[in-house]
This record gives C-alpha cells, structure tokens and sequence, in this order.
C-alpha cells in the first residue's frame, strides 16, 4: 500500500461549522416529525375516507420513494409550483421533517392501536368526551409506548440529513465533500466524518435498545 | 406555468434504462447482502468472543454512519487503499452490499433469537450434529421467520439504491436528473421518477404485511 495518511491536514473548522448545520437540520426536523406526526396519525386513523386517504396517500409516498428524490424534487419543483423562494436551509428542513413526520404517523399509529380498549372504556365511563380521551388517555400513553420508535425515527432522519449536501446546503457532509476535494485527502476526510456522524448516532441506539429491553421486562 | 408530461413519452427508453440499472443493482445487492448478513447473523450470536465483537462492530458502524458517507468511502477511498481502479458499478455493489448485510444480519439474528432453547435440547435429545441442528432445524425456522422483514429490508435497499447517482452510476434518479437538468423541466421528471419508485415500492410494501399474515398464521407465533 503506497498511501501515507495524514490527518493533519484535515482542517477541523469547517467541519465543525459542518456538524452545527446539520445538528440544526436534525432537530428543527425532529421537532417537526414529533409534534406533527401525532394529528397525521389521527387522520390515518379517521373513519372518514375523504380525510383518511389523502393522509394515507401523504404517508405513504414519502415511505416508498427515496429520501434523495424527495429532496432533489422539494429543491427544484416547490419553488416552480408554488412560486415560493426559501432559504436552503428552510427548504432542507421542509423536507426532512416532511419524510418524518410520515414516519413517525406510522410510529404513533401503532402505538395509538396499542391503547388497551379497557383504558377508552374507562374514560367513556368516566364521562370524558372524545377530545379529552385523545388528550388525556391516548395521547401520553401512546407518545410513550412509541418513544423508542420515535428516538429510531429521530437518527435516521439524522443520517438523512447528508442528503441535503447534493443540493449545496453546507452541512457536515457537504464540507467533507469540498474538503477532499480541496486537500486531496479522502481517505482522512471520509474516515473522520464517518466516524462523526457514527459518534452521535451510535449512544443513540444504544439507549434505544436499553428502553426496548427495559418495556420488554416490564411487559413480561 | 403550463407542465407538459409527453416529454416523458421522449426519454421513456432512457427512464427504462436507468430503471433497469436500479432493478439489476438492487437484485444483485439482495442477493450478496442477504448471503452475508446470515453469515454475520450467525457470527453475532456465535461463542467466539472475536468473531461476535468483529462483526458488532461492522454491524453498528454500518448502521451508525449513512449509507451516502459510506458510498462515498467506498467510491473515493478503497481504491486509493487498494490500489485498484473500480468501476462505479463494482463501488456501488459493494457498497450497497455492505449495507444490506448489515441490516440484514440484525433481521436473521432477531429470527435465530426467536427459536426457543427448547429445540436445541431437542435435537440434543436427539443426538442429531450441529451441522444437522444447523441446517434441518435452525436454519429453516430462521429464514422462514425472517422473510416479511427481509422484504422490508429489500425495500429499504431499492430506495437507497437512489444514492448510486450522487456518484456517477446511470440509475434510474441519474438518468432523471439529467433528463431534468437538460431540459429545464423538472417537474414533469423527478415527478415520474419519484411515481416510478413509488409503484415499485408500495406493492412490495403491502406484500410484507400480507406475507406476515400469511407466514405468522402458518408458523402459529
């Protein structure tokens, strides 16, 4: 092997202002993913077929086409369709918590079907009217029961995010991107971002394996 | 602003092309990907403390990182190490591979976990060898169990077959975006091709849930 490695360099700035964007990227999209995906996952559930469709039609389509056609369409047609000029940044995180927010309907919805019957019974006895069920009874216990779901959710879209770097949005990927090809150094570029983005995503997993075991435990 | 969707009907043989690439990538990647993720399945759960940390460690890191980084590795800095040319398909292969077997592994490991310690006391009631146990007892439940989700892992693996156009290769998103960009017509395009993914993906969607009413009936779990 002729290759002699040099890390040093890697310039760590721009890939630090890298992880920043694509931390904000991750979060703004989370957040709307997490709020969003529950009314999402009502409307799936709705008996009434003209609001159920339409939603179900929205989910699935952002779960059977690739994340980068989503992107690369939300890049270049919304602006034509809608005459509407946005921020990259904006436009990134449009997409993402879009692809999200379908994932996490799903989550919810099999978390909402988990709801023991027993528990809406009561609160019909309870006089509860049907809002106060779905706030009070379905809502915590659900978000709940579909948190590890949620977190899984959350680091894929975290992954996701490299994506945005083939529409020019300077995130961590984007930098390595520019980086290797400015320093000739790919090999140290690649190995380092790599070993970032696996940095946050791994803790992550983790404690969403130890919350798996700890539900199967409590439900045995 | 006037869409005009027979410019599809212009570059059909093209759109063909590259979706005949996607379909020829995905199908060769399920077939190497799912070969080694039962391998690294098995090497997982196996009694040797090197072999279970070697292939945790491939599992989580192939996991951990996205697959786009890990294209790009493959295509900029395995050559550069091995000192070899490869071809952007022999990148992609590779690299799609390495991914599916990942994800794949984690489907086979959860479907051997599924197999209760009661039937490998069986077998050893039975005298039978651990080749037999293996092949005439493990294996078959394994696979059958794991079916629905390795579907759904073939699906995961067709969408991210998409990636393969950041580098180069000629797929179906490629050869779209270059229809796109050449004739300014954007919306007709990626539209079809993101219809296209989405006929093949959906059914294929809706086979999973119906193979695991079909294979959890049969198997009674």
């Amino acid at each position: 092997m002729g290759y002699s490695f040099d890390f040093q360099s890697v310039s760590f700035g721009p890939l630090w202002e890298g992880l920043i964007v694509t931390l904000e990227l991750t979060v703004a999209a989370n957040l709307i993913g997490v709020v969003l995906g529950f009314p999402l996952a009502l409307l799936i559930m709705s008996r009434f077929a003209p609001i159920r469709l339409p939603a179900m039609l929205f989910v699935e389509f952002f779960r059977c086409t690739p994340a980068i056609v989503q992107i690369v369409w939300f890049f270049y047609c919304v602006p034509m369709l809608f005459n509407v000029f946005l921020g990259s940044m904006t436009m990134g995180i449009l997409a993402l918590g879009l692809n999200l927010m379908a994932f996490n309907a799903e989550a919810y919805r099999a978390a909402i079907q988990a709801v023991p019957r027993e528990q809406l019974d009561a609160g019909i006895a309870l006089g509860l009217n049907p809002l106060q069920r779905t706030l009070h009874i379905v809502l915590p216990t659900a978000v709940r029961a579909s948190i590890p779901v949620l977190l899984t959710n959350g680091i894929g879209i975290f992954q996701q995010t490299a994506l945005v770097a083939i529409v020019a949005v300077q995130d961590l990927m984007y930098q390595a991107k520019t980086l290797a090809t400015e320093t000739y150094r790919p090999i140290e570029t690649f190995t380092i971002v790599a070993l970032v983005y696996f940095a946050v995503s791994f803790p992550v997993s983790q404690i969403v394996g130890h919350l798996e075991r700890r539900r199967q435990l409590m439900m045995s | 602003m006037a869409l005009d969707f027979s410019i599809i009907l212009r570059f059909q043989d093209a759109l063909l092309l590259g979706l005949w690439t996607t379909v020829k990538l995905t199908l060769v990647c399920i077939v190497l990907g799912c070969s080694l993720g039962f391998f690294i399945g098995l090497a997982r759960t196996s009694r040797s403390a090197i072999l279970r940390a070697a292939s945790s460690v491939y599992v989580e890191f192939f996991r951990g990182t996205p697959v786009l980084v890990q294209l790009f590795w493959i295509f900029f800095c395995l050559p550069l190490i091995l000192g070899v040319e490869l071809s952007n398909l022999t990148s992609g292969v590779i690299a799609l591979t390495l991914y599916m077997g990942a994800i794949t592994s984690e489907t086979f490991r959860a479907s051997l976990k599924s197999i209760g310690p009661e039937q490998l006391d069986a077998c050893v009631a039975l005298g039978l060898p651990r080749r037999v146990q293996v092949t005439n007892v493990i294996l078959p439940q394994a696979v059958l169990r794991a079916v629905p989700t390795l579907l759904s892992n073939c699906v995961s693996l067709f969408k991210e077959s998409a990636l393969v156009s950041a580098v180069g290769m000629a797929d179906l998103m490629f050869v779209g975006q270059n229809i796109s960009n050449n004739t300014a017509r954007p919306i007709e395009v990626l539209t079809v091709v993101a219809l296209i993914y989405f006929v093949i993906a959906f059914p294929l969607t809706r086979a999973v849930t119906l193979v695991e009413r079909r294979v959890l009936a049969k198997l009674a779990i």
